[in-house]
């Protein structure tokens, strides 16, 4: 199992005195399904200087090693814990694109930890949520998103729509109301549509946040 | 690069055992600087300078003058070097091999064919230097650098044996007390250190108390030079086992 495992964790020890090229060299061996031209390709798409030491790398440009050695080793199995610690918005982004799009082209079973939830969310196909060692929820990502929906309009005729709903969210803006509902929505939502509301997803985010009680957790997000 | 639309399934064939501890071989080797050239960078050096001061000696004393034959250990820093390299590689290629899916016994294994590699490339090293040395009389000026003993001017495989156990012996120990560095961090450093200067000045004292020192020195002359170098493969033998014992369940360290 463990061959066919690649593990980039956030704080990945390298020997002092490699630069990123010796890792690139040796990844092959490593992992049998290594992409050499796709990682040259990322490592000029993260601007990294594959030519210094990697202990005078800045903590972007470490995690960005990680990266693409999670992403061009094409493992079976691969995990992310926290991969992009340090790196901006933009490098951010450019992982998330790049490994939805080799994950198309390559598929394989990719488990990725997270913080940032919302940002990854559009990834996932399966959550997991973790606090202190239980898991909270376990569930597709889809199934998740149905459970609930946020229907916003005037206050009288938001309370009509979710009747029978738990509403687990309420925000009041003058005469309006946006409420969060879960449980079986669909109806609410086809009576809500009909009555002129809007009806809007939850953000895995929010979902999250609320079902865990909103205390600090540690989440772990599996996509495949 | 293939140019499908639909995408091969990932092959799952397990790996033979050959290959991935030849895969830590590769990465314990990927930067030639550390173990390779550095190593022999100094070496010259060392040799560069040693010939000179030897050249400027033998310039200032008569002709006729004689110049005794000098122990020169200009060499030996290899050992110690080779011991640094030893618990580098344990220390900061472990947890890489492992986050790259080796198994803890492919890495020991794999430092095991590094080390064995390492020893029998200085050892040629050395022993070849002997020989152009004794063959060109000593560089021209009688300058013994590498021929650092008597026993090396005996048989070339003497010499040749000498140096592999002992650098056997300086990599094993090496990889030993990392593994505990490895697995025990701080605390087990000074435990370690603790233990040993325990056990030496125990040792010590035992032999003093049953006034046997007699014996133990009576012991290295019986067993002579290369003799007592392989008695030094047990303990050889023990760090490797020590190594191997304490890595099967260490974690790599964090940062």
């Amino acid at each position: 199992m463990l061959q066919h495992t690649c593990f980039i964790k956030e704080s990945q020890r390298y020997p002092d005195d490699f630069k990123p090229k010796h890792v690139f060299a040796v990844a092959p061996g490593f992992f049998p399904h290594w992409d050499a031209d796709f990682a040259h390709e990322l490592a000029a798409e993260f601007r990294l200087p594959v030519d210094r030491r990697i202990k005078k790398l800045s903590r972007g440009q470490l995690s960005s090693v990680g990266i693409i050695v999670g992403l061009a080793a094409r493992a079976p199995i691969t995990i992310f814990d926290e991969p992009y610690l340090g790196l901006d918005a933009i490098a951010r982004q450019a992982f998330y694109d790049r490994l939805l799009a080799d994950y198309a082209a390559h598929p394989r079973t990719v488990i990725l930890s997270t913080h940032l939830i919302d940002e990854v969310a559009d990834l996932l196909e399966h959550a997991l949520v973790i606090d202190n060692g239980r898991i909270l929820i376990d569930s597709p990502v889809d199934a998740l998103r149905s459970q609930a929906a946020t229907i916003a309009g005037p206050a009288e005729a938001v309370e009509q729509a979710v009747t029978g709903l738990e509403v687990i969210h309420r925000e009041r803006l003058g005469g309006f109301i946006s409420a969060t509902v879960t449980g079986d929505t669909e109806a609410a939502v086809r009576r809500a549509r009909a009555a002129g509301l809007e009806v809007g997803p939850v953000s895995l985010q929010q979902l999250i946040i609320r079902q865990t009680g909103g205390t600090p957790t540690e989440h772990e997000e599996v996509t495949r | 690069m293939t140019t499908t639309t639909t995408p091969a399934p990932l092959t799952l064939a397990p790996r033979p055992l050959s290959t991935r501890v030849a895969i830590v071989v590769r990465l314990l080797f990927a930067n030639p600087w550390t173990a390779i050239y550095t190593p022999l960078l100094i070496l010259g050096i060392v040799f560069l300078m040693n010939m000179a001061i030897w050249g400027i000696v033998r310039a200032s004393i008569p002709p006729e003058g004689e110049m005794a034959p000098s122990f020169n250990g200009g060499v030996l820093f290899l050992f110690i070097y080779m011991l640094v390299v030893a618990v580098q590689s344990v220390n900061q290629a472990f947890p890489l091999a492992l986050g790259y899916g080796s198994t803890r016994r492919d890495f020991v294994l794999g430092f095991g064919v590094f080390a064995l590699i390492l020893s029998l490339g200085y050892s040629v090293l050395l022993v070849a230097g002997s020989l152009l040395e004794r063959a060109t009389g000593g560089w021209g000026i009688g300058h013994s650098f590498f021929t650092t003993d008597e026993l090396w001017r005996t048989e070339w495989w003497e010499g040749f044996t000498l140096s592999m156990i002992a650098f056997l012996l300086f990599f094993s120990i090496g990889a030993a007390t990392a593994s505990v560095y490895v697995r025990w961090k701080t605390l087990g450093m000074y435990a370690f250190w603790g233990g040993l200067v325990f056990l030496g000045i125990g040792g010590a004292a035992l032999v003093t108390l049953l006034g046997a020192w007699g014996q133990v020195g009576a012991f290295f002359v019986w067993a002579g030079v290369l003799g007592s170098a392989a008695w030094s493969l047990i303990l050889t033998a023990l760090c490797w086992l020590a190594a191997w014992a304490i890595l099967r369940r260490a974690t790599p360290s964090q940062g």
